[in-house]
């Protein structure tokens, strides 16, 4: 981050009280508002010295009049602005896990307690690297909206969701009323699934039965070699044929599902740990897909064998947050 | 953002296609803030300026495209040309008003971003002030609030971004902000500091084309006047209001004659002060005087004061004309004292007497013989004036008092005295200061207005156009200048007539109906209650001037107050008008003190953390405290029956006994809850 961007933000922090995020429902008030002239509010105000002066030139009683008009309703538009967002209800929703590199979707309920409407408020996120669509919408009296808001998700691990920013200027448009909210909500990011990750690993290492592992008796057909496949797997002759001499590794399927272990451990020591994870998240993904029931071991934390969203879930989460501080 | 906001970001040219109903209320807005300038713009300005307009509904109504910029951009220039023909200019006011008008249809046929929309409602709010220039009125003064509320829908109509309510309600919106601004507006009139205007030289044409007395008198031209029922100025006597017959208003004084016109020299330096010797029944009044352009302020005969004008320097001449520095180009206000019976300047100078005997060469022959004969006849200078206002109201003599005299050819006073023998005013008060110069008399003429019309509603005098008269002045040895009256003689009934009946029989529609508006007529009520609402507006909002804001503060005690400590005045009275207008708000909300009730429990589980969540009913929320183990017991069972009260309470509908023995027993439960 530069120089210059380092002091706006801590001067943000300073001025606008950005803290940590607020657990629970939060109501707008006073300290949470603010609000400023738009440009159009400054070109009204240019416009009303103009009348002023005018009336004062010409000594035009009613002149005085119409600019006094004029200057309070932008005093009650400014009142009315603010008042679109007082007193608003915020309350976070949902927020689903998704993989890295997906669209993290966070869930925001608005509650408008008062008995008149409130229109044209803009919901969206400040801070992010890539300008998020902000959502426009009102809130009818005594009602409430759900919106949802969405970042894309880069790495594992929790993702808190950025801070948002509501906005409006309605009812004139001369003023801006504006208000930040750091809800307490953040989205579970899986691990990105490898792609065209090898086969299962069905009882890998383990042949004393005489069934061959799983994924190794039928071939299958060949795909792109992938670190960690055995080298028993190489497709010589079709690396012989390629015009690139890539590494092609020959696929499996079939075999008995007699034990279906994924643990992080029987993958080749040299592989990067983020590329396990992925992997694993791959297999994770293969087995719910398949059917098959599957035990889980990442580091210290285990698994027995099972199947369905729950056991998928906990699987995923545990690989999402290896290595971080729970 | 950007994509997602309507009406920006358009490149093709196409009304902004939002909805035809908002751009129908803007464009509806900007024909109520262009009506007043119809009538004053040259007509083909109003022409292009109407065919315009209807091109731009005609667009809107079918949805076309709006026209391209190489079309409209020819078009402009040729109307801008034909404002530089008509005007020579295209500074100026007016010249300035015509352009600010074509811009404004201009940038409605131009309208493409959002940004535009606020650049054609500003166009409207400065064209909205130059309405202001040509009326004042309380006409006006409507019309301009009902475009502000207009305008205000518009801006707002253009602000939703989902569903966009009904007109209705958009409409009540405007005038909820305009309720809420009016107040605020008071305040601030009243109280902001007010500078005296103008900051720059105010254009010569800001009060041109206003009906009045001129500073010369041709035969005619007070009978112009008398056909105008524009009022002149208005009169608060604050002793009692003299006789009709005592009610003559000074303002210009002629003291030369050229054979047809009489004219104003200025009177020859003298000694001679501006102050009567003797001054019995002094009278005290404020008066209201009318823009006229002209720097001649009016007394009753004759000043014994010279009133005070802020920033205008106002001279007593010798002759007792008041005239001020500057012309009277906006409503002045002025107090002042006049005496009824006076003795003035016994002791002219010579010159000054001189000057009063002057009569062109070779002019009149007959009236000089007439007035010789005359002289030798009688003796004394009293005699001779009786003798010639005799000769006026002999009734053989046959003087007619008239509207439409008959045209007078080179020896006018020979004509009229003994041919044409009907006059107007200024005829009689001409004739018979040539008559009394012939003699030797000096005499002057002087003109302004006579009597009025006192308004029952609020004891108002007013003066209009209509009474305004010419008479003469003559000085005699020892009495001084005295005040004569020949049209008197004539027709007595122009003098003594009741200051309440004189527009008996006013002429309607150009004399096409006449219709009785005597003051007894539904129509004489109502015309006078509605002046005397036009003269409160004229006193409290139009004359509203910096002075008058320093006597309301003073008369408020606050004396003598710094301009910052002023400011700081209106700004707190604003704020206690926006407080007393929330407060009005909050207090219209009317809320059910069993839900007030509610939403406290609500809030103090809350605080032990149980909060309702946003979809529980008092049913389900139960249901969760009850299982909650964090709530100790006595404050749970109070809660859960706090609920179960509350949900019987809903749907029972109990009447005002049960309700209230139900509200203390919440309130009860609630206690327990702390």
């Amino acid at each position: 981050m530069s120089r210059t961007a380092t002091l706006r933000q801590r001067a943000a922090q300073r001025l606008f009280k950005w803290g940590a995020a607020e657990t629970g429902e939060v109501v707008l008030n006073q300290r949470h508002i603010y609000i400023l002239p738009t440009r159009a509010g400054l070109a009204y105000c240019i416009m009303l010295v103009v009348l002023f002066l005018a009336s004062i030139n010409y000594s035009l009683s009613l002149g005085f009049a119409l600019s006094f008009l004029l200057a309070s309703c932008a005093l009650i538009d400014m009142h009315l602005t603010h008042r679109n967002l007082a007193h608003l209800h915020l309350s976070p929703g949902r927020a689903p896990a998704v993989f890295a590199g997906q669209e993290a979707q966070f869930e925001l309920h608005f509650v408008n307690p008062r008995k008149s409407d409130r229109y044209a408020i803009w919901i969206g996120f400040i801070d992010t690297a890539v300008d998020s669509i902000e959502h426009v919408i009102d809130i009818a009296a005594a009602g409430s909206s759900t919106v949802t808001l969405t970042t894309t998700s880069t790495e594992r691990g929790w993702l808190p969701i950025p801070r948002v920013r509501l906005r409006t200027q309605f009812p004139l448009g001369l003023m801006r009323a504006w208000s930040y909210w750091r809800p307490a909500l953040q989205v579970l990011v899986y691990p990105a699934p490898e792609e065209n990750a090898p086969s299962l690993p069905l009882a890998q290492g383990d042949k004393t039965d005489g069934n061959g592992a799983a994924g190794h008796d039928d071939f299958a057909g060949i795909r792109p070699y992938q670190a960690g496949d055995s080298p028993r797997l190489l497709a010589w002759r079709q690396i012989a044929r390629s015009d690139h001499q890539a590494l092609i590794a020959k696929q499996f399927e079939g075999g008995l599902a007699s034990e279906l272990v994924l643990d992080i451990h029987r993958l080749p020591q040299a592989m990067d740990i983020e590329l396990k994870l992925s992997r694993m998240t791959a297999w994770v993904l293969a087995a719910e897909a398949h059917g098959l029931p599957y035990a889980f071991r990442l580091g210290q934390q285990y698994f027995p064998a099972a199947i369905g969203p729950a056991h998928q879930a906990a699987c995923l989460q545990a690989l999402a947050l290896y290595g971080h501080a729970v | 953002m950007k994509p997602t906001l309507p009406g920006t970001a358009r490149p093709i040219s196409r009304p902004m296609s939002r909805d035809k109903a908002d751009t129908l209320l803007l464009l509806l807005a900007c024909v109520l803030v262009l009506a007043p300038q119809a009538a004053n713009q040259p007509s083909w300005i109003t022409a292009t300026g109407g065919m315009l307009l209807l091109w731009r509904s005609w667009i809107t109504f079918r949805g076309n495209r709006m026209p391209s910029r190489w079309l409209l951009l020819p078009i402009a220039a040729a109307t801008m040309g034909g404002v530089f023909a008509t005007f020579g200019t295209l500074l100026g006011r007016e010249a300035g008003v015509a352009m600010l008008a074509l811009l404004l249809i201009f940038k409605l046929l131009e309208m493409h971003a959002r940004r535009d929309l606020f650049v054609v409602v500003y166009l409207s709010f400065f064209m909205l002030l130059t309405n202001f220039f040509d009326s004042q009125s309380i006409g006006t003064g409507l019309l301009t609030v009902a475009a502000v509320i207009a305008l205000l829908c518009a801006q707002l109509s253009f602000q939703y971004t989902g569903v966009v309510p009904p007109l209705r309600r958009r409409l009540r919106s405007a005038l909820f902000i305009f309720a809420l601004a009016a107040p605020l507006t008071v305040v601030l009139f009243t109280l902001f500091p007010r500078i005296q205007g103008p900051l720059w030289g105010l254009p010569k044409d800001a009060n041109a084309g206003r009906s009045g007395l001129s500073d010369s008198m041709t035969p005619g031209n007070i009978a112009n006047l008398a056909l105008s029922n524009e009022v002149a100025f208005r009169v608060n006597f604050i002793d009692p209001m003299p006789p009709p017959s005592k009610l003559y208003w000074r303002a210009i004084v002629l003291n030369h004659f050229d054979g047809r016109t009489w004219t104003r020299r200025a009177p020859a330096a003298s000694n001679d002060a501006p102050a009567l010797a003797q001054a019995h029944s002094l009278v005290r009044y404020q008066l209201t005087q009318e823009p006229a352009s002209r720097p001649w302020l009016f007394a009753l005969d004759m000043p014994s004061s010279i009133p005070r004008i802020a920033d205008r320097r106002v001279v007593l001449t010798s002759d007792m004309q008041l005239t001020a520095q500057e012309p009277i180009d906006e409503r002045v206000r002025y107090e002042l004292t006049s005496a009824l019976d006076y003795t003035l300047q016994t002791e002219a100078s010579p010159a000054v007497l001189n000057d009063n005997l002057l009569l062109p060469i070779s002019y009149n022959p007959a009236t000089l013989h007439f007035a010789a004969a005359v002289h030798s006849r009688f003796a004394t200078d009293d005699a001779r004036i009786r003798a010639v206002l005799d000769f006026f109201g002999n009734k053989n003599n046959h003087f007619v008092y008239s509207l439409q005299p008959a045209l007078l050819g080179r020896n006018s006073v020979d004509e009229f005295l003994f041919q044409t023998r009907s006059g107007f005013c200024e005829h009689y008060a001409g004739a018979f200061v040539v008559l009394m110069r012939a003699m030797g008399i000096p005499a002057r003429v002087v003109t302004g207005y006579q009597g009025g019309e006192r308004n029952p509603v609020d004891g108002f005098l007013i003066v209009r156009q209509s009474d305004a008269h010419a008479w003469a002045e003559v000085w005699l040895p020892t009495r001084g200048w005295i005040r004569v009256d020949p049209t008197a003689m004539v027709s007595p009934d122009r003098i003594q007539r009741d200051v309440t009946t004189a527009a008996e029989n006013e002429p309607i529609l150009g004399g096409l109906i006449t219709m009785n508006t005597g003051r007894n007529s539904l129509l004489a009520a109502l015309r006078y209650r509605w002046d005397a609402i036009n003269n409160g507006w004229n006193q409290w909002v139009l004359n509203y001037t910096p002075q008058r804001q320093k006597s309301l503060l003073h008369s408020l005690g606050l004396d003598n107050i710094a301009a910052q400590t002023l400011f700081l005045l209106a700004a707190v009275a604003s704020a206690l008008i926006f407080a007393f207008g929330l407060v009005m708000l909050i207090g219209r909300r009317n809320v059910d003190p069993i839900e007030l009730a509610y939403s406290q429990l609500c809030k103090r589980l809350a605080r032990r953390g149980l909060p309702r969540l946003p979809f529980e009913g008092p049913r389900t929320y139960r249901a969760r405290l009850s299982s909650a183990a964090a709530l100790p017991a006595e404050t749970r069972t109070a809660a859960e029956r706090f609920l179960i009260l509350l949900e019987g309470a809903r749907y029972a509908a109990p009447d005002a006994a049960a309700r209230t023995k139900l509200l203390s027993e919440l309130k009860k439960m609630l206690n327990r809850i702390r």
